[in-house]
């Protein structure tokens, strides 16, 4: 459950201003797919950004499943990032120099990988289709793939939540309609929720919330939940 | 992750190398000079060791070879009480030998490449042979005995052309390579021809260049004055021993200056860990140098992977896991140039050992090895350090905006 609580969000370049986020406020239930829709430059990447504690709000809170991620130290904000978050970036963003599945693992390098975590990232691998390429670095790899191997590193966490920026925005339609049945798939099987920023609706199904911004703020929702959810956590904050 | 650190060193193999090059290098000369101070320790002890009494000079000479007084000095010091034995030398570089001067020497030795006889200027000195044997100490009979072949110098060789020399000097001015000099063989010094009596051997290379004659001979040989020395070889009693004897004979003679062959060890110690010191500012510059290009290695190679920390820390890396690899990285660089820079350090002793003769022997001890490699990944880390914390500071955000553009 996730709740945006009025988050404002200024950037400083030199002297001029701009406001990313101008008083966002929603609510994405546990296990619900979600996706940010809106015009370049209107704040999608930040709100998402936000939601896995890369970035912070100039003002205002996020809560998931009731923790209050403004409020966390450091050290908890690596944690959650780490045990709680997957993330999958529009350029896929794997480490040159690791083969497919240490980039999986990469998020427990640090801690040193248990032969657990070694199974289920093969496992994983497995289930994109890519458990033939287990040692193949990211070179050798074409971007569908590259992109798979992203979504077993997201997942790999047994993640709360999913984070995908423009996931198919460096593919082609075939490879990005791939990716999207992917991630809808492994999503429904797991307990994530997952959060997908979009400029292509249509992968968008009646089911899903979507969370339309312009210029820093929410313009509601087209489909389901119109205005609800964005009542009821205003509401919560009141 | 070592292992990541390791595949990050090797993605850019030739600035891996250059990095490890520049560190290598300040690796190598710091254990060149230590084994070179070791070398030169080692040497001057052994000389030293070998003598035992108070060499009497005229003031202020930093060698016999630089000092002249008149023989009347010798009487003077016989009659200081505790003093057993004064025995009168002179000594001077030596003339041409064998037709080869000076010069022609340094020449040669440039060209042929042989070190020893650029280092070795070979000296002449005379010996008054009476009060030579009268000495218990003296080095050169000594070692003819116990290493040598021949005869040392006698009564019988008084103003005749008859000479000792080392066994070095024996093969220096032979007749070609494998061809030494030998006992009863002729020396030509200037323009005398002498004969070879006797081969000593000190091991020692500042004893071993040292051609030894009667001190009449040597005289006119060398052009000097007859009532001519340069120094007087003491011995003293054991009780007052040579510190005392030394500072009575400085307080009966003003002129001249006394020094026993401890007091030289001593100042020899005081010069070498004046000499340490300097090694230890060379030390301490090469190793600023080591860091400098480590620092710049590392820093070229962190701002190139920006996005990639940017990226690592969004999937849950903390600041000092970005360090971490960081220094791990450069730490295996400072490892690596330093096990390069021992290799290089051992090669180059074990060859300058084919070359350098007499005495001088360059080590490399595993201690002065484990030295150099702790050097060397102390400078990694070190180097590293900054780029590492760089690295660690960025804000992930800007990192993976950057990226996805
Ligand atoms: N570090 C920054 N300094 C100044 N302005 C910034 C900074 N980061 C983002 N912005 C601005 O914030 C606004 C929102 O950026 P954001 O990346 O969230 O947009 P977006 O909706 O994801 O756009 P796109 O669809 O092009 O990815 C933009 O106007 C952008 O220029
Ligand atoms: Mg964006």
């Amino acid at each position: 459950m996730i709740d945006v609580v009025d988050v404002h969000k200024t950037y400083k370049s030199g002297t001029r201003e701009v406001h990313a986020l101008r008083g966002v406020t929603c609510h994405i239930q546990k296990g619900r797919r979600a996706f940010i829709v809106g015009p370049s430059g209107s704040g999608k990447s930040t709100l998402l950004y936000m939601l896995g504690v890369v970035d912070h709000p100039t003002s205002g809170r996020i809560l998931v499943e009731g923790r209050d991620l403004t409020a966390m130290s450091e050290a908890e904000r690596n944690d959650y990032r780490r045990d709680r978050v997957g993330f999958i970036f529009q350029s896929f963003n794997l480490i040159g120099n690791l083969s497919a599945i240490e980039n999986v693992l990469v998020p427990f390098l640090p801690r040193g990988v248990t032969p657990e975590r070694r199974d289920r990232a093969k496992e994983l691998l497995i289930r994109v289709g890519l458990g033939d390429r287990l040692d193949h670095r990211p070179y050798q790899l074409s971007g569908g793939e590259q992109q798979r191997v992203a979504i077993a590193r997201a997942l790999v966490k047994d993640p709360d939540l999913l984070l995908a920026d423009e996931p198919t925005g460096e593919l082609d339609s075939k490879a990005g309609d791939e990716i999207h049945h992917l991630l809808r798939e492994l999503q429904e099987t797991s307990e994530a929720t997952l959060v997908v920023v979009t400029h292509d609706r249509r992968f968008i199904t009646p089911q899903d919330l979507v969370l339309e911004i312009q210029d820093g703020l929410l313009a509601g929702d087209d489909d389901a939940e119109p205005a609800g959810g964005l009542r009821s956590a205003a509401d919560a904050a009141s | 992750m070592g292992v990541f650190a390791w595949r990050n060193l090797l993605t850019r193999p030739m600035r891996t190398l250059l990095a490890l090059i520049g560190l290598s290098i300040p690796i190598l000369g710091v254990l060149g000079l230590f084994s070179l101070s070791d070398g030169l320790r080692n040497m001057v002890g052994d000389t030293l060791s070998q003598i035992e009494g108070v060499m009497v000079m005229s003031e202020n000479s930093p060698s016999p070879v630089a000092s002249s007084m008149t023989t009347d000095v010798v009487a003077k010091i016989r009659a200081i009480p505790g003093v057993r034995a004064a025995a009168p030398e002179v000594w001077r570089l030596a003339p041409d030998v064998e037709g080869r001067g000076l010069t022609s020497r340094l020449i040669g030795g440039v060209m042929t490449k042989s070190w020893n006889s650029m280092l070795d200027q070979p000296v002449v000195t005379g010996q008054d042979i009476a009060a030579h044997a009268k000495l218990r100490s003296a080095v050169y009979p000594r070692s003819l005995k116990t290493k040598g072949e021949g005869r040392f110098l006698n009564e019988g060789d008084v103003g005749k052309p008859n000479v000792v020399i080392s066994r070095k000097l024996a093969k220096q001015f032979g007749a070609g390579p494998g061809e030494p000099k030998k006992v009863g063989d002729r020396l030509r010094i200037s323009d005398v021809d002498c004969t070879i009596v006797g081969l000593y051997d000190t091991g020692s290379m500042l004893l071993d260049g040292v051609i030894v004659m009667d001190i009449g001979m040597a005289r006119k040989l060398l052009g000097m004055a007859p009532e001519t020395v340069s120094a007087v070889y003491v011995e003293a009693d054991t009780p007052p021993g040579y510190e005392a004897i030394r500072e009575a004979i400085e307080k009966a003679e003003p002129t001249v200056t006394a020094r026993s062959m401890n007091e030289v060890q001593s100042s020899f110690n005081v010069m070498m860990s004046e000499v340490d010191k300097v090694l230890m500012l060379v030390v301490s510059l090469a190793l600023a140098v080591g860091v400098v290009g480590i620092v710049n290695t590392m820093l070229m190679s962190t701002t190139e992977r920006f996005v990639e920390f940017g990226v690592l820390r969004t999937l849950g890396w903390s600041q000092a896991d970005v360090l971490r690899l960081v220094t791990t990285e450069s730490a295996c660089l400072g490892l690596l140039a330093g096990v390069v820079g021992c290799l290089l350090a051992w090669a180059g002793a074990t060859v300058a050992n084919q070359f350098l003769g007499g005495g001088i022997r360059l080590g490399v001890t595993p201690g002065s090895m484990a030295l150099g490699l702790g050097l060397s990944v102390a400078t990694g880390v070190l180097g590293g350090f900054y780029p590492a914390w760089k690295a660690a500071r960025m804000a992930p955000m800007e990192a993976i905006r950057l990226g996805s553009r």
